[in-house]
């Protein structure tokens, strides 16, 4: 079912991994939109993953890490939150709404943020008109190939 | 690739939503899958056995695991992948239950696509995984425990016991924390210190086991098993030669609140925390040196006699006052005090009357004193000429190191300025002779009427008379030059010269209308000086100041511009003088200016500047000059070499000697301070020092003294002190008093000193009075410690810093701190103690009886969401309260004890049955809490609680009141973990890394948290995670060596530009940029802890996170 919203979703393995895990455990429904990704501490995502998500088919990127002053590694989620701002400046200096790329925070024991996050950034990017998309159809979610292809990093 | 997707059932948690047949065909037809099985448990034995099969079957090189959430059974298939061969990072994880089948139950077509797109996500991200490399690491069989109370000596122990070498460090001078304060424990009501003293002495006994009490740790650096740490020790000021026997607070003048029993009583300045402390070495609370003793030229401890006075111990306080200073008499009258300005007392109400408790017990003690000769051990002689207190105060030091000195004065009388300038009223001669006799009586000669250049030269003495050393002390005893236009008329006198006369007992004429210029001291001791001898002449005193600035700029002391007003003096300020006029070469009176201030000059003081226009006549038939003294320069005849500059003689400032060798000079005709009198005896006491360094030809004493770091209370404490008054010296009438030359002021009598020492705040603690070290057995008193520093390495750490109580004063309504009958359950504690304050009485504050009716208050600070108290439960509090209430009824079964809670908290084990028999005591316990306490006028305390479970509402009085307050972390807590790098949650607490699964470690590696560092808990839970947290320290020593883990950064040196970005960004210092050509960045993996930000910051992609690069986090997130 291409052509449904799909959601990329970085989440920290502390907190906000752990929430979602959470949450899933107590059969908490969640939009299909979501994709999660897992990753150490949200201060290993950069503008690098979060335009590439959005380039390569996602409609809308979020990052979810701990309670800001409460990371694991100190400071990461900090350094998240630089990122995902540069990110929304640069997505709307070049016409794309901002709102496609968001952080949100949580602790582990607060599975309902999560829950919360995940179904705010579904509404928002569902009342938003599909992404334009350079030259053909975007790559068809699911093969490899094409989510290798340009990509340039070995 | 050749990867292999492994779909597990989950029991039904997946197949139940998700078509396993229809995943597995969509699996197969992925690029580079060679294999797909389903399992119903992928995790369990059939599973594994699967992967097994494949990788051996298919030659697979990656495995795809579609399954649980990969934090549940991750590390399992991560280990079967390494079991396999197949390296590290060989396997990938697909989501499909909690990511998938558990949240869209509902929507099973939807679920079925999303689950086949997470596989391919998987897959993709498989295609760019690749094996990472671990190293070995080298693990000091060492750890570091810091803070010793019972879960930090239990960790101790138990890694010892291991074979491991600990360092234990303590802040407090003594083992125990929190437990070592506690009477007795619940459930089973042990005595605390009966269960914790063999510990105290075990840890002690314990060889491996290294003790640091009174030290921090300032720093901890380096990777975990190679933990290099800095300890800072501070001085106890007691060597190990104390036996403990205590004789040094028997004598210690000074008492702060002792913090070890929560403030319900008092403890002195040196020490022991209590009887079974480890170490059992006494120590000495001393925190600097007391803004009194900074302010004072000659440092006296002020603070040491004032409190040797307030306990009545004068002769004691005055051997402290006299030992820096042989005028304390005379100082006691005349000092200008500076202490006084700088007393802390002062910012509360009025300084303590500093200088007027030295002249009480200076007064007292002095006469008493015996004063033997003072055996002559060196040969030389020193010279000694002036005879002012910058003289006596050198021959008497000099005599006392064994010289022998001879004191040359030109006078009849001996004393200088102290004798000649200051009038009698102030400084009574007998008094000012009393002192200067006892410095002779040392074997001090003395030739009066022998004034050098003219009876004696300086030459002379150095030559043929054999001196080895000459001091001129001669200060400044002419009046400075003043060009004021008829200043040679008759009836105009200098103030120097005229007060020498009156002193030296001669009745000049004063006019019947005097004028003084001059706005110091000498001004008004020679306007005084004249009303007394106008009244002497039979005359009504009609003597007038006049001044050129106003009345705060001037020099002269305020206290005694009042009392010479008392005595009629008449003041005329913001005048300056033109003329002094005259008629048949005598004085008629004298022209001045009228003058406003302008900005200020060189001295700091605002320029009077003169009104054009505004001048007028003063009537005076007597006009007396005070505006300056200056250099008599009889002595420069036959002495050779010494030099005079600007008016005095010049002297080099590290040695104090003149230009000619041996030949030395200080006081006002050196000027090397303010022209005081306690200066005068400063630069006496440091020329006797120099003038011995110099004689014995090396640096035996210390020249110029170096202050001690200032030391005064906390503002904390500056507040809590109540404010008072300043008691009043009594003073003679005015009226009468100016018709004589007695002593204006009269002195303390020994009520009134003592009880305005009592005033003292103690600023230092320690007062350095000297009272321990004359007693102590074992001369283990030692002033000379200072603060080391000691660096040890260590594998792992353990922090077990304690907790605090919540401050029970931030709930105002409840009245801790402002009512004396509410406590706190800990201040309880130590009542109840038998080795405590009151032995085991429970006693008001108040009155000291015991009381009939208490009430416990619970959550006092804790479960509190008003922003003023902590969100958490404190888990001990109900427990600590029913144990309380049992050991009050035990002792007195007629006392009513009422515990009010919210919810009565008793987990683990035998805690509810405990409960349940406290209250077959006939404990009362009410579910109410209470709003406002108020007090009465008995002390008692009446309290408005409500009954929740009936409703009713009762006001209740109660003699007592306990508040239960909560735990939160302790100072030392917080401080640690900002030097360890760990975090810290609510309260303070520190963060274990998982609050259920790893509950003793933190987020870095290699330490551990044990205690109620980690949060509120019992002593045997403690205990518990102490031995917990050692366990987990051994396990990670035992092997003596550690693999890095997979999971960190690293560098590609093709790709990296050396921008250095990386470095800064690691929050761990895991990452260096190398120097020089070919720089790039590396990154230690011991200290790495895998958090991806340098990756992330890297502007060229040279640095990925292992497991974690661009590459795979892509595919991922595009092909899912």
């Amino acid at each position: 079912m291409s052509g449904e919203r799909r959601i990329v979703a970085f989440c920290c393995r502390e907190c906000a991994y752990a929430a979602a895990d959470t949450s899933a455990n107590a059969r908490t429904a969640l939009p299909p939109s979501v994709r999660l990704v897992l990753v150490p501490c949200t201060g290993r995502v950069g503008p690098l993953h979060l335009l590439r998500a959005l380039a390569d088919g996602a409609d809308g990127v979020m990052v979810a890490g701990c309670l800001l002053g409460q990371c694991h590694y100190r400071e990461g989620n900090f350094n998240a939150v630089d990122r995902v701002a540069f990110v929304r400046r640069l997505l709307e200096s070049v016409g794309v709404e901002p709102e496609r790329c968001r952080m949100f925070t949580m602790s582990a024991g607060e599975p309902p943020r999560f829950v919360a996050a995940v179904r705010e950034m579904d509404r928002v990017i569902a009342a938003l008109p599909p992404l334009p998309r350079s030259g053909d159809t975007a790559p068809a979610a699911g093969t490899t190939d094409a989510a290798v292809a340009g990509m340039g990093v070995a | 690739m050749r990867a292999g997707v492994f779909l597990c059932e989950c029991g039904g948690n997946i197949s139940g939503v998700v078509d396993m047949e229809r995943l597995a065909g969509h699996a197969r037809s992925l690029d580079g899958v060679v294999a797909v099985s389903v399992s119903q448990f992928m995790c369990g034995t059939e599973g594994r056995a699967l992967i097994e099969q494949a990788v051996e079957e298919r030659g697979l090189d990656h495995v795809v695991v579609a399954s649980c959430s990969p934090r549940f059974q991750g590390p399992t298939f991560e280990r079967i992948g390494r079991e396999l061969g197949l390296g590290e990072n060989a396997v990938a994880f697909a989501n499909i239950r909690e990511g998938c089948s558990f949240v869209h139950r509902d929507e099973p077509e939807r679920a079925q696509e999303k689950a086949r797109l997470i596989v391919a996500g998987a897959v993709a991200r498989a295609r760019h995984m690749s094996d990472l490399p671990r190293r070995r690491t080298f693990l000091h069989r060492a750890a570091l425990v810091v803070g010793g109370g019972i879960a930090g000596m239990t960790a101790a122990e138990e890694l010892a016991g291991s074979g491991i070498d600990v360092h234990l460090v303590e802040r407090q001078p003594s083992l125990g924390g929190y437990m070592a304060r506690l009477a007795k424990t619940f459930p089973t009501e042990d005595c605390a210190m009966c269960s914790l003293a063999p510990r105290l002495t075990s840890t002690a006994l314990e060889g491996r086991v290294h003790i640091h009490t009174l030290t921090e740790v300032e720093e901890i650096a380096g990777p975990p098993g190679e933990f290099r740490v800095r300890l800072r020790h501070k001085p106890r000021y007691v060597t190990e030669a104390c036996v403990g026997c205590g004789e040094c607070a028997e004598v210690c003048p000074v008492t702060v609140p002792s913090e070890y029993d929560f403030g319900v009583t008092g403890r002195t300045a040196v020490h022991r925390q209590f009887a079974n402390a480890v170490p059992s070495t006494f120590a000495v609370d001393r925190r600097g040196s007391s803004p009194c003793r900074t302010a004072c030229a000659v440092s006296t401890s002020a603070q040491g006699y004032v409190a040797l006075v307030a306990a009545g111990r004068f002769d004691e306080a005055y051997r402290v006052a006299a030992e820096p200073n042989p005028f304390p008499s005379v100082c006691g009258r005349i000092c200008t005090h500076l202490c006084e300005s700088a007393c802390t007392r002062g910012e509360v109400d009025e300084p303590v009357a500093i200088a007027a408790l030295k002249r009480f017990v200076a007064d007292t003690v002095g006469p008493t004193q015996e004063i033997r000769p003072a055996p002559r051990i060196h040969a030389e002689r020193v010279a000694v000429v002036g005879a002012g207190p910058a003289g006596l105060t050198c021959a008497r030091d000099l005599a006392a190191l064994g010289y022998g000195v001879t004191v040359f004065e030109a006078q009849s009388v001996p004393g200088g300025m102290l004798r000649l300038g200051i009038p009698s009223y102030r400084l009574p001669h007998d008094v000012l002779q009393r002192e200067i006799d006892q410095i002779l009586a040392l074997g001090v000669e003395l030739r009066l009427e022998a004034r050098a250049g003219r009876d004696f030269t300086v030459d002379g003495l150095l030559g043929d008379d054999g001196y080895a050393a000459v001091y001129l002390a001669t200060g400044l005893q002419r009046s400075a030059p003043v060009e004021l236009p008829g200043a040679e008329l008759e009836g105009v006198r200098h103030a120097v010269e005229l007060l020498r006369e009156i002193n030296l007992g001669g009745t000049p004429d004063t006019g019947e209308k005097a004028v003084v210029i001059g706005g110091g001291d000498v001004a008004l001791d020679a306007a005084r000086s004249l009303i007394r001898l106008q009244i002497g002449a039979g005359r009504e005193p009609d003597v007038t100041l006049v001044y050129r600035r106003s009345e705060v700029e001037m020099p002269a002391n305020a206290a005694e511009l009042q009392e010479a007003r008392d005595e009629g003096l008449k003041v005329e300020l913001l005048v300056q003088p033109v003329a002094v006029v005259g008629e048949e070469g005598h004085v008629t009176g004298l022209r001045l200016l009228r003058c406003e201030l302008g900005e200020p000059d060189d001295s700091g003081r605002r320029e009077p500047l003169p009104v054009d226009g505004s001048d007028f006549m003063l009537a005076a038939d007597a006009v007396v000059l005070a505006v300056g003294q200056a250099l008599v320069e009889d002595f420069l005849e036959g002495c050779t070499g010494v030099e005079v500059e600007h008016g005095q003689i010049r002297i080099d400032r590290e040695t104090l000697m003149t230009t000619r060798p041996g030949v030395f000079a200080g006081g006002d005709a050196a000027a090397t301070g303010y022209y005081t009198a306690i200066e005068a005896v400063a630069a006496g006491r440091r020329s006797a020092a120099a003038i011995h360094n110099h004689l014995r030809g090396e640096r035996l004493l210390p020249v110029w003294a170096a202050d001690g770091e200032a030391a005064r209370p906390s503002a904390a404490e500056l507040a809590a002190v109540e404010g008072g008054q300043r008691t009043p010296m009594a003073v003679a009438e005015p009226e009468s008093r100016r018709a004589t030359w007695d002593e204006v002021n009269l002195g303390y009598t020994a009520d009134q000193a003592m009880a305005e020492a009592a005033r003292c705040l103690d600023c230092a603690v320690c007062s350095d009075c000297g009272s321990c070290a004359r007693v102590c057995p074992s001369a283990a008193i030692d002033w000379d410690q200072t603060e080391t520093v000691e660096d040890i390495t260590v594998g792992a750490v353990i922090l077990a810093t304690g907790h605090k109580e919540f401050d029970a004063a931030r709930k105002l309504p409840l009245g801790f701190g402002r009512f004396a009958n509410v406590l706190t359950q800990s201040q309880v504690a130590r009542l109840l103690s038998a080795a405590g304050p009151t032995e085991g009485e429970l006693l008001r504050p108040s009155d000291g009886r015991p009381p009939r009716r208490v009430l416990m208050l619970q959550c006092v600070g804790s479960r509190d969401c008003t922003g003023s108290g902590n969100e958490h439960c404190s888990a001990i509090c109900c427990l600590f309260a029913t144990l309380h209430a049992s050991l009050i009824k035990e002792h007195d079964p007629g006392v009513e004890v009422t515990v009010g809670y919210t919810d009565l908290r008793a987990p683990g084990k035998a805690h509810e049955e405990y409960y349940r028999r406290v209250q077959e005591k006939g404990v009362r316990y009410v579910r109410g809490r209470v709003g406002e306490i108020q007090e009465e006028a008995d002390g008692s305390l009446t309290v408005r609680l409500e009954n929740t479970m009936t409703g009713a509402k009762s006001e209740e009085r109660y003699d007592l009141v306990v508040l239960s307050a909560g735990l939160e972390a302790s100072d030392g807590t917080r401080e640690i973990a900002g030097v360890a790098g760990v975090q810290t949650g609510a309260a303070g607490f520190i963060r274990e890394f998982h609050p259920k699964l790893r509950p003793v470690d933190t987020q870095r590696a290699g330490m551990f948290v044990a205690g109620t560092a980690q949060g509120p808990k019992s002593i045997p839970d403690s205990i518990a995670q102490a031995k917990a947290a050692a366990a987990r320290a051994m396990s990670m020593l035992s092997t003596g060596f550690a693999m890095t883990p997979a999971q960190v950064a690293s560098s590609d040196l093709e790709l990296c530009v050396a921008c250095g970005v990386c470095e800064t960004a690691c929050p761990q210092g895991a990452v260096r940029l190398t120097a020089g050509a070919g720089a790039h960045s590396v990154v230690d993996p011991s200290i790495c802890r895998g958090c991806g930000i340098c990756a992330a910051e890297c502007p060229t992609g040279a640095m990925q996170l292992g497991g974690f690069s661009d590459a795979e986090l892509i595919a991922e997130a595009t092909a899912s």
